[in-house]
């Protein structure tokens, strides 16, 4: 009898060692996921101005769009420096609206589309973007682990026995207008060509 | 309609009991075969014993090709290392898929070949190396190949190499086991029958296990393989969550009529798409996905478009 509870008291011991190491364990990953985010718009803020200069020739009329692309990388530097989530994801998306207009302007004059530097300056800004997403997508998911662990049986009494806390994660709004349909919304955009 | 994580967790656990399954199989055939063979050998050698042995000469044989699984893979292929100027989409779309899975980079070699395909190996993330031919890069664009990087990335993250070698070991060994008794019945000679019936009984079992026990094990080893593309196949989606790249991708690489010139036998299974192309003309048939490496397309992506 004795024996079986000391059995029982070793596998409870295990358990609650895996579990306390997978949070913390997690904790960490989740850190240097975030530090990934700004570590891949820090690419992003200096191989933009290089790509801006070796493109800029090909693009001198279209002065607009290369402005609105400095900014957004200001936009970024600052955001990275100053550290805060919220506002490192405002600065790629602004990066983000500027690419579409690029692509308007490549794809109108053909002359631009066939140079080799443009190409190379599309592929590199979707390149970067995809990596900051990509970055953001690890702390999505290994906030997701861990914030299920922190909820669901037997993990989260664990979770209580050490004081973890449920992790953040990506800030988004729970309220506003990207969580609502409009009216116009639900009818189908045409395009015209 | 499944999402993802159902998908995932169904993938598991049918993953865990074909494993487990196997592994029930082995136990049995080798105990059966031992005691066959022991009988029939008229003594039971002390120490590692007739199993020890075989395990041994299967684990060395079957060792090598794991640890070494990237260098021999690639050398047998034929494979260049991938520059990025050179394989630019391939290149970032597997440094992308590397951020997003929080592993390391694997190294990217590529195949010059024409028929579109795709593989991943080594015994562990930081040992990996994923494989495509110059025809996949050709025909396939940036958010296809997300698709099929990523498909590769998740048998690297699932140790898919490292099950893939460990069974191989076990249906090695029954092989050999099963092979060593129909060797000692033809050549070896037969001690006086002085135990009866029982002895007979085991003589029996041993020779229908040294028979059947190579066929199933290769079968449950197959099933093994299959469960693990459907895996991989989730959990392409979840890193890139656009099932539609990998659908697409999987359509054209199973349309494409040529076979790949540098696979074989041995390296078949670690193919994103059966390299040979023998499911061309039978399609789904039971006997047929029996023998089969991989999954059917068609199954594939009927489960892929449930996810989006």
């Amino acid at each position: 009898m004795i024996y079986v509870l000391i059995a029982i008291l070793i596998i409870l011991g295990f358990w609650l060692v895996s579990t306390y190491n997978f949070f913390v364990t997690t904790k960490t990953r989740v850190g240097a996921s975030i530090q990934e985010i700004g570590n891949q718009l820090k690419r992003q803020s200096e191989l933009i101005p290089n790509l801006e200069s070796s493109a800029e020739g090909y693009l001198k009329h279209e002065k607009g769009i290369f402005d609105e692309l400095t900014s957004a990388r200001k936009a970024i530097t600052s955001a990275v420096k100053s550290g805060d989530l919220n506002k490192m994801a405002d600065a790629g998306k602004q990066l983000a609206d500027v690419l579409p207009k690029i692509q308007v302007v490549v794809e109108s004059n053909p002359e631009i589309k066939a140079s080799e530097v443009v190409k190379t300056l599309m592929d590199e800004l979707r390149d970067t973007s995809d990596k900051v997403m990509y970055a953001r997508r690890l702390l999505i998911d290994l906030t997701a682990d861990y914030n299920v662990k922190m909820v669901t049986f037997p993990s989260n009494l664990a979770a209580k026995i050490f004081r973890f806390e449920v992790l953040k994660g990506l800030e988004t709004p729970t309220d506003g207008d990207g969580l609502k349909v409009s009216g116009e919304e639900m009818k189908t955009p045409k395009v015209n060509l | 309609m499944k999402n993802i994580y159902e998908v995932q967790t169904s993938n598991k656990i049918k993953s865990f009991v074909i494993v487990a399954i196997f592994v029930a199989f082995v136990f049995v055939a080798t105990y059966f075969l031992t005691k066959a063979l022991g009988y029939y050998m008229g003594y039971e050698p002390g120490g590692l014993g007739y199993l020890g042995l075989a395990l041994i000469i299967s684990g060395v044989s079957s060792f090598f090709s794991y640890y070494y699984s990237d260098k021999i893979v690639l050398g047998i292929s034929g494979a260049r290392p991938a520059i990025r100027t050179r394989d630019f989409n391939f290149f970032t779309v597997a440094e992308n898929i590397a951020i997003g899975d929080g592993l390391p980079k694997p190294k990217l070699y590529v195949i010059d070949d024409t028929s579109p395909n795709a593989f991943a190996t080594g015994r562990n993330p930081e040992h990996a190396a994923i494989c495509v031919t110059t025809g996949l890069l050709s025909k396939l664009d940036r958010t296809e190949l997300e698709g099929v990087v990523a498909h590769e990335m998740t048998h690297i993250k699932n140790y898919d190499t490292r099950l893939m070698s460990v069974v191989s070991v076990m249906v090695g060994l029954i092989a050999l086991l099963g092979d060593w008794f129909t060797r000692s019945m033809f050549w070896g000679r037969r001690r006086d029958d002085r135990e009866g019936n029982a002895g007979s009984i085991i003589l029996v079992i041993g020779i229908l296990f040294a028979i059947l026990s190579p066929i199933i094990g290769t079968l449950i080893q197959l099933a093994i393989s299959r469960r693990r593309e459907y895996m991989a196949d989730a959990g392409s989606v979840e890193i890139t969550r656009q099932p539609q790249g990998l659908i697409s991708a999987l359509e054209k690489i199973s349309s494409d009529p040529s076979p790949l010139r540098s696979a074989n036998r041995a390296t078949a299974h670690l193919f994103i798409s059966n390299p040979f192309k023998n499911n061309k003309q039978k399609g789904t048939g039971f006997l047929t996905n029996l023998f089969n490496t991989h999954p059917p397309v068609s199954e594939r992506i009927k489960l892929l478009q449930e996810m989006a």
